[in-house]
């Protein structure tokens, strides 16, 4: 067996070097170049064709703006100009530059703020008062001539407002007394109880609730119930002159 | 000099009556009591709010129980359903149908107590009851009868286990009626009561002063007052600076303007006149506006209150004179 083993491997071996002894042998060709005698025709651009697609806007590949702009265009072209013309100056343009940086760092700042609904006042420590919109009074009682308003809606017999006019009348004279800190958004009742004195309150309060009666509650006057009530009002101001 | 054009007599003597009943267990609070009445007056639903411990219940059961009318108590808790509130169909085996059987809504006065003790989806089986005064459960249409008025009792939202109520159906509330403590002079009067009380049960001693019909008719006076046009122009400025106001995140609805002119009419009548004056518009307008408006956060932080905001701007609007 050991025999037989070693004589297959002895063949192998043999058959192996044969096959390397008997290769061919290759025997490279010399290459051989061919010349090019056929003749060459020599063609020219044709520089009206050339004109022709320069002139095509497909053929137009650089960023030079086409000569139709639109008022539009040619507003940005005339800024973007500008700006070019500033920030190309050193001092000027780095001065310029922070500016509008700045500028735009607080428009963004107050954009934020206002999204984000924060009361400017909440910085300042300010924020209990009330920004509510106050309509100016349509009838100043210090400027209104009050007589002959009076005479007037007497003349039209217009009784309810004459008495409105003699209640307005009187708490003028008690602020110029300063007998009450008039305000147009003090109620009647407000006025009544700033009055310290109790006997000049207990009468002011009884003109209010006739008052009130006739101008709230629309009450119908004649002219005698007029007559009763204009007694009152100026007993009652005569006494505060 | 100046006659009277509506006969006030008997809803003066209402009133007077009511205050007395509610006066002797509640000490103090008046202008809880006065609020009570103008709401039942002015037909409109009421909303007591305050800590626990401040008779809210027991104001609204003494209300209640002043009326000769069907009263019902609905104890609102986290897992209270719709049905409970409203009523639910049941089977019949008799007639081998379906019969709706009615709920505690289903009543003149109706007691909601801790009201926001509930979720929101308990919450909305309320809004059709209490603005149009009916309720639809299976396709069917139930009308509530008249006077319908619902008392309910909350807990601020603060505190422990509460929801807050809907926008919707705080804005179904006539007023919002604070409950505070008590003063130490009326504290001391509870306690000297309660010690000399003989009934265990305090509310067996109250007896109804007005019928139903009677409520109905006074219901009917009040509607009848006069309101100036200038005054109803400086209600609804008055609602509307909520709208535009900064300090305020939702601002109040045009219901919030009847409101305010409804009561109004209220407070007037309780004063025996039969007109309104900006007074009686300013009395009303915090506990109208006050539950109707939302705070902006950055107000809220500052510790202001929607009432605190509703003064300012009352301030700042001119009294039509």
């Amino acid at each position: 067996m050991r025999l037989l083993l070693i004589l297959i491997v002895f063949l192998g071996i043999t058959t192996v070097r044969a096959e390397i002894v008997q290769k061919p042998v290759v025997v490279k060709k010399a290459v051989v170049l061919k010349i090019d005698s056929s003749k060459v025709e020599l063609r020219k651009i044709d520089s009206q064709a050339v004109t022709n697609y320069s002139k095509q806007k497909d053929f137009i590949y650089d960023d030079v703006a086409p000569e139709t702009l639109s008022w539009w265009d040619k507003f940005w072209n005339w800024f973007w100009r500008l700006v070019n013309r500033i920030f190309s100056n050193k001092i000027s343009g780095s001065i310029i530059k922070f500016l509008l940086i700045g500028l735009a760092i607080a428009a963004v700042v107050f954009f934020a703020i206002k999204i984000i609904g924060l009361d400017f006042k909440l910085l300042s420590g300010k924020s209990k008062s009330l920004e509510v919109p106050f309509e100016e009074s349509l009838e100043n009682i210090h400027e209104i001539d009050f007589d002959e308003q009076i005479s007037k809606a007497l003349q039209a017999q217009n009784y309810r407002l004459a008495v409105r006019l003699l209640y307005l009348k009187t708490l003028k004279s008690l602020s110029d007394k300063q007998q009450i800190n008039w305000l147009p958004e003090k109620t009647n009742q407000a006025y009544v109880l700033e009055i310290s004195d109790d006997v000049k309150r207990s009468e002011f309060s009884k003109l209010t609730d006739q008052f009130e009666y006739i101008w709230y509650g629309e009450f119908f006057l004649d002219k005698n119930t007029f007559e009763s009530v204009n007694t009152a009002f100026h007993n009652f101001n005569q006494k505060t002159v | 000099m100046l006659n009277q054009r509506t006969d006030l007599t008997q809803l003066s003597t209402a009133v007077e009556q009511i205050r007395q009943t509610l006066g002797k267990i509640i000490v103090g609070q008046k202008d809880v009591i006065d609020l009570l009445i103008a709401g039942l007056l002015a037909d409109g639903h009421l909303l007591l709010e305050g800590v626990p411990g401040v008779a809210k219940t027991l104001s609204a059961k003494l209300m209640a129980k002043c009326i000769s009318a069907s009263f019902s108590r609905i104890q609102f808790t986290p897992d209270l359903m719709p049905s409970d509130v409203l009523g639910t169909a049941v089977f019949s085996p008799k007639t081998a149908e379906f019969q709706f059987r009615h709920g505690p809504i289903f009543g003149n006065i109706i007691l909601v107590d801790e009201i926001n003790r509930a979720p929101a989806k308990t919450q909305s089986a309320l809004f059709e009851a209490m603005e149009e005064r009916q309720i639809t459960v299976d396709g069917s249409t139930y009308k509530l009868e008249e006077p319908f008025m619902v008392l309910a009792t909350q807990n601020p939202v603060d505190q422990e286990g509460t929801y807050r109520l809907p926008e919707a159906q705080l804005d179904r509330f006539l007023f919002k009626i604070e409950v505070k403590y008590p003063s130490l002079e009326d504290e001391i009067q509870i306690l000297v009561n309660q010690h000399q009380q003989k009934s265990d049960d305090q509310l067996l001693e109250i007896e109804a002063v007005l019928s139903v019909e009677q409520v109905k008719a006074l219901r009917s006076t009040i509607k009848a007052l006069f309101v100036e046009p200038k005054l109803l122009a400086y209600a609804a400025q008055i609602t509307h600076e909520t709208r535009n106001n900064k300090s305020l995140y939702l601002g109040a609805s045009p219901r919030a303007s009847l409101a305010m002119v409804n009561g109004a009419k209220a407070i007037a009548a309780m004063a025996g006149r039969d007109f309104v004056t900006p007074d009686d518009i300013i009395k009303v307008a915090a506990p109208v506006l006050a539950h109707r408006v939302m705070l902006s956060p950055e107000k809220e932080m500052e510790g202001l209150t929607p009432a605190d905001i509703i003064a300012q701007i009352i301030k700042k609007i001119e009294i039509p004179r």
